[in-house]
């Protein structure tokens, strides 16, 4: 009806070629405001909510990471007096990510610092745990992977998570000097880095003048190699947890503002064209060019 | 004393996880019910072969 009449108006004068009549461009834009507002509120508040989530998990999960780094600094404790003469030659290497997305960048961190590592030993195998990381490197490197993990991070990791990865690496049957941990290390609540942990098999335990010196039962260095794994994963995943949550939190905010942004300029636009409309249509009634049915309906209202 | 029994079947993790079951088990009720969370995994894993993915398989099937 707006559009109808301010076509007959503009008619009236040569319009420039290709341009919708502005009446006409008006209305449409208006509704889609009108849409564009509406779902970006809805955006705004998602976002608000799950950065609400992120902020409680991060506070469980900087306290389950300060827990979790005294099983990584125990593992350092041997390593420093076990050190290997020459450097390993087969490396594994675990890839710790998750499984859920909107975090950021964490993901992508990890997937190209594990392949900025295999770059000096391309053959490597690679285990991965999280789903993100995997289907990264799977593109990148499909023919390297081994093993891979999923449904861990939902809640903070536990010993078990941890324990559950080592044992099936071990069973897997992947043959290693070394493994190569690579995850994300918490620089603070705002920003964080990748890291590589290196955890010795047992055969490099083995060479390690530190264990020479002593006469070792038979399996007792398998269980160690295996037990510091364990420890090692449980230290990595439990930083990683960490990582994830802050900088979901970062990213959820950012959006939030984004939004909240993008919100206030919308509603001036929309603002602007309603009150644009309304000029248009009073304009019409006091030339007198609207048709009597409008000017009727307008009267009564 | 030779290799004990357990050697054959499991590696020491999952030995060390049984145990921990077993002591998690044994504690009294309001610190029992804390410490199960702990035990608690879902771990799903995948084994791959040249670049093709096989089965999922869950570690611990749900008893339902």
């Amino acid at each position: 009806m707006l559009a109808r009449r301010s076509v007959i108006r503009l008619a009236t004068q040569p319009a420039p070629l290709g341009v919708a009549p502005s009446g006409a461009r008006n209305m449409a834009t208006l509704r889609e405001l009108e849409l564009r507002l509406k779902s970006v509120r809805n955006i705004e508040k998602i976002t608000k909510s799950m950065k609400m989530i992120a902020s409680t998990k991060l506070s469980k999960a900087q306290r389950a990471m300060q827990n979790g780094k005294q099983y990584g600094i125990a593992n350092q404790e041997v390593f420093e007096n076990a050190k290997p003469e020459e450097a390993p030659k087969r490396k594994l290497f675990l890839v710790i990510s998750s499984d859920k997305g909107l975090c950021g960048g964490v993901h992508s961190s990890v997937s190209k610092a594990t392949r900025r590592a295999i770059a000096d030993s391309p053959g490597s195998p690679i285990a991965i745990v999280g789903d993100k990381s995997k289907a990264q490197l799977s593109r990148a490197l499909p023919n390297n992977l081994t093993i891979t993990f999923n449904q861990i991070g939902r809640d903070v990791p536990t010993f078990a998570d941890a324990a559950a990865v080592a044992d099936l690496i071990a069973k897997s049957g992947v043959e290693y000097d070394v493994v190569e941990i690579v995850y994300n290390k918490f620089v603070s609540a705002l920003s964080y880095e990748s890291g590589v942990m290196q955890v010795p098999g047992e055969e490099t335990f083995k060479e390690t003048a530190g264990f020479k010196a002593y006469e070792m039962e038979e399996e007792v260095t398998k269980d160690l190699a295996e037990f510091a794994l364990a420890n090692a994963i449980f230290a990595t995943l439990t930083e990683s947890h960490a990582c994830e949550q802050s900088s979901r939190r970062n990213a959820m905010d950012n959006a939030s503002k984004n939004a909240s942004d993008m919100i206030g300029s919308l509603q001036m636009q929309y603002n602007r064209g309603r009150q644009a409309a309304i000029t248009n249509e009073l304009v019409d009634i006091i030339t007198g060019h609207g048709d009597w049915k409008t000017l009727y309906a307008i009267v009564r209202t | 004393m030779s290799a004990p029994a357990w050697r054959q079947f499991f590696s020491f993790n999952k030995y060390s996880q049984i145990a921990a079951r077993a002591v998690r088990q044994s504690l009294n009720e309001t610190e029992r019910v804390a410490a199960e969370k702990r035990g608690l995994t879902d771990v799903r894993y995948q084994k791959w072969e040249n670049g093709k993915g096989g089965e999922q398989v869950l570690l611990n099937p749900k008893e339902t």
